[in-house]
This record gives C-alpha cells, structure tokens and sequence, in this order.
C-alpha cells in the first residue's frame, strides 16, 4: 500500500527572507521585495529590476555552515536546506554531520549559472588557460545537490531535475513517489536558482518576457489587466519529506503532506503554454491526491504576469474546477519574490503549506484591475481565511513542462 | 621554509588559499605549522590552489611536489625552490 508523504522541515531564501517566519510574515503583511538590481549593472539592458536576497543574510547562513561563496545556486541551496533539515531534526547546528540515508532531489532552471558566466568570461579573455580545473564540478547542474549531500552528509540518491519553471516541483513530485513507493524513507527536496548575472539575466532580458514598468513595487501584476511580463527572483526552497509512520515514529513535528501529484508535457510549443496539458497535470495530481475539485480550498498559481500565463492558467483552473472554481481562491506569490525559475515550485509550495497551517492566503500584491479574461476567483489585497485546508500547487514550464502538487495539513487523519 | 621572504609569501598564499577554499576559517590563524588537510582542502580543490598559485607567483609547479605538501610552510618551501 502507498504510504503517506509527510512535511517535517522547511526552509528558504529568497528576497522576503532567508527563515521561515521572515517569509511567512512579509507574505501575510503584504511585503514585497522587488528593487532595483544591486548585484548587476544593469545599464545596457531594457530591464533593471527582480527580486535579490540579502547579500548579508546568505553571507550569514554560510558562515553559519562554516562555507565560503562558491556559487550563488549552490550557495542559496545550502543555506535554505540547512534551515530544513534542521527543522526535521536531521542535523544540529554547524558540521561535522553524521552521514545519513537521505536523498537530494532538486530543481533548477539554469543551474550552476554564475560559475558557467565566470568560466565562459575566462574563456573568453585567456583561452583554455583561463580555466581552473574545479570548472566542471562547479559547472555541472548537480552541483547544486551534490553540493548538499556532501556538505550535510546525505547518502541517499542525488540529482537534479531540470525542466524550466516546472524544476522544483517536479523535484518534489519525484521525492513524493520515492517516498510513496517505498523507494527512500526521508528526501531533502525542492530547488535552487541564482542567475543574476550578464549572461543568463541578458538572455531573457532579449526574449522580451520581463515587465517594463519602471516601478519595481508595482512591476510584478499577476493576473491583473495591466500586467506586462514577469520579474525575475533568486532563491531557494527545500523540503524534507519522509513516510507519515517514520516521521510519528520518531515524534518528528509534521508541518504539512504532499497529498498527491500530477504531471504532463504540452508536446506543441517550447514557450507557449497549453490549457489542455495544464489540465492533464491538475488532474492527474487530484487523482493521486484522492480528491475531488470541491475539496480545494485554494489554488497557489504559477501566475507568472506574463500575458499568456495567466489567461492560459486561468482557462485551465476553469476547465478542471467547474462549478468549484468560485470557491478556491487563487495566490499568485511571484508579486513578492519574483519568478525564481526552477526554484519557483518549491518556494510557493512552502508558502501553500504555510497558509495551510495557518488557515491564512496572503494577498495578491498589484491586483488592483483583475483582468476579466483571467475568469478565476483571485485573492484580493487583503488575507483572506483559507476554508478548506487542501491547496493545488500549480507550475509550468518553458518545454511544456506541467507539474501539480495537492498539499495539504499535517493533522489530517 | 626559508625566512626571508617567507613571511611575504606566506601573506600571499593566504590569500590563494582562501580564494580556492569551500570552508570558511580564520585565515589570519593560519601559520606555517597548519595542515593543508585541516583547511578543507581535498584531492580536486587542491588543484585550484595548484592552478592559483601559479597565476599569482608566475611559476611553474608540479602537481606531484604540490600534492606532497602536508603544511602550508612546506609549500611556501617549495615555492621558494621554484624561483618565487
């Protein structure tokens, strides 16, 4: 028989903090953390905002592991893990760790990006002279979880999932069946993305995708009328997740369940997204979930504010909800933290079981002319009560990547 | 290790030293006695160091001789010996 995916540690670092209850309560007070870009120069670009983590904070929590920066990915990844795997009891404090059988099962979009901008740049100036041997280990996609399964001494499986915006969830959907299925007991999951550099933040300023508006507080619109393009965030959200009976058994304090999840590919457009594939995922994560549409309290979007998302994502929460769409309200969390790629999925899952927890949805931060083709019930800018405690984590990705989470409490039966 | 000029090219392999490492320490402790080992560093980002102490003192070193360092004075040592 299946067994059940408990939530016994969080953590995060992204621009509205780098600790649970920092995060929790910006969210709840409608903060935002959206500015101008400190850590690139920005001058040649069209766009000059996003969404930093404090520079001092990641400085802190590495120091915190006895770390030196070694990239920005990485080092996100780390300081969010250390927070969650604490949380769950697993390590105490600074190294030296015991080694223990957790897996590592992370998403990211661009991955290591700031070690592969310095080797490129390198490259460029010297010839192959110009590259230090720990190139490839830094550049390798799985350093991020390799990074974290030495540092904390996790012997369990280690990899990364790559697949756009849809990376960390799908990460933790693939924790979810190991866990599931018998295959791991504990996984260190979610994702890790940190591309503020010339490189990767010029490519999607060229692809046209980023919100113009000069007003970095008001840039980021999901969902409203005059919504522009998305705004990019760094950041990381981790997860642990173990059996329900290993986690009662050890008295460990359950903060949440993966209660199912979906997934499918589009198969038609490498950037346009699909209501009939969106629908597939959410279905099939209800179907894992056991759950039927009026059983959701909430919906926590993808809501990136770009034109096509959000209409495409409301026409595919419309088709699968029906006549329940009025009562599950959608969150869209990006208006905070901004789009942070592959690490997206894991950060807002956090902010969904937090607003399980606390029976609370934050509000949509620039919601102020909900656009009419965007036919879903959205928070408005106030917290609004969450009346049933089992929310629908949706993310979508570039590929035509879908991936669905059903989250729910951790008292629950 | 050689005093003259030792303490010179020991401030500068701090430096290197910390610039390659992943552990976070007290580099202004470090002295000729410390074990590279006890810094952090392993068989791969030894490497580094091998590649930025080359970039910094313009010599051209071993890998053999540098991974048969045990101390940080052993290789301010050896990089004496090599004309730094």
């Amino acid at each position: 028989m299946a067994r059940r995916v408990a939530v016994t540690g969080l953590g995060v670092a992204c621009a509205i903090g780098a600790d649970i209850e920092s995060f929790w309560t910006n969210l709840i007070a409608g903060r935002g953390a959206i500015g101008q870009l400190q850590s690139l120069d920005t001058s040649a670009l069209k766009v000059g905002i996003g969404a930093e983590v404090d520079a001092e904070l990641v400085r802190a929590g590495l120091k915190r592991l006895r770390r030196r920066p070694t990239d920005r990915a990485v080092d996100l990844g780390l300081v969010a893990a250390a927070d969650a795997l604490e949380e769950a009891g697993l390590i105490d404090g600074a190294p030296p760790y015991e080694a223990q059988p957790v897996a590592v099962i992370l998403g990211t979009g661009a991955g290591s990006a700031e070690s592969h901008t310095t080797g490129h740049a390198r490259f460029h100036e010297r010839g192959v002279r110009g590259l230090r041997p720990s190139t490839v280990p830094r550049c390798m996609y799985n350093s991020i979880s390799a990074g974290i399964s030495i540092h904390f001494k996790l012997t369990g499986i280690n990899y990364v999932v790559v697949s756009a915006c849809t990376s960390a969830t799908n990460a933790i959907g693939m924790a979810c069946r190991m866990v599931r299925d018998g295959y791991a007991d504990t996984v260190l999951c979610g994702g890790a993305d940190g591309f503020f550099d010339p490189f990767y933040f010029g490519i999607w300023n060229n692809l046209g995708v980023m919100s113009k508006n000069p007003d970095p507080a008001r840039a980021c619109r999901p969902f409203d009328a005059d919504r522009d393009g998305t705004v990019f965030g760094e950041g990381a959200g981790m997860l642990v997740v173990e059996s329900w009976e290993r986690a009662r058994g050890r008295g460990a304090r359950i903060r949440g369940e993966v209660v199912g999840y979906g997934e499918s590919s589009d198969a038609s457009h490498l950037t346009s997204p699909s209501a009939e594939g969106q629908a597939v995922a959410m279905r099939d994560a209800l179907a894992s979930a056991g759950a039927r549409p009026d059983e959701l309290g909430a919906v926590n979007a993808h809501g990136t504010a770009t034109r096509a998302n959000d209409e495409c994502e409301s026409e595919s929460i419309r088709a699968v909800l029906g006549d329940a769409v009025e009562a599950a309200p959608v969150s869209a969390n990006k208006s905070y933290f901004g789009h942070t790629l592959g690490a997206s999925g894991a950060i807002e899952a956090i902010a969904a079981l937090l607003s399980i927890e606390y029976g609370v949805l934050p509000p949509n931060l620039n919601l102020e002319n909900p656009d009419p083709e965007c036919r879903v019930r959205l928070v408005g800018a106030e917290p609004e009560p969450l009346e049933r405690p089992l929310v629908m984590k949706n993310s979508f990705g570039f590929g035509g990547s879908n991936g669905v989470l059903v989250l729910g409490p951790g008292n629950r039966g | 290790m050689d005093e003259d000029g030792g303490a010179a090219i020991l401030a500068r392999l701090r430096d290197v030293l910390r610039d390659s490492a992943v552990e976070e320490h007290d580099w202004d402790a470090v002295v000729p006695e410390t074990h590279i080992e006890s810094l952090g560093f392993d068989s791969l980002t030894i490497l580094d160091v091998l590649y930025d102490l080359e970039e910094e003192f313009g010599v051209a070193l071993e890998p053999k001789q540098v991974v048969k360092t045990h101390t940080v004075g052993e290789i301010v040592t050896l990089l004496q010996q090599n004309g730094a």
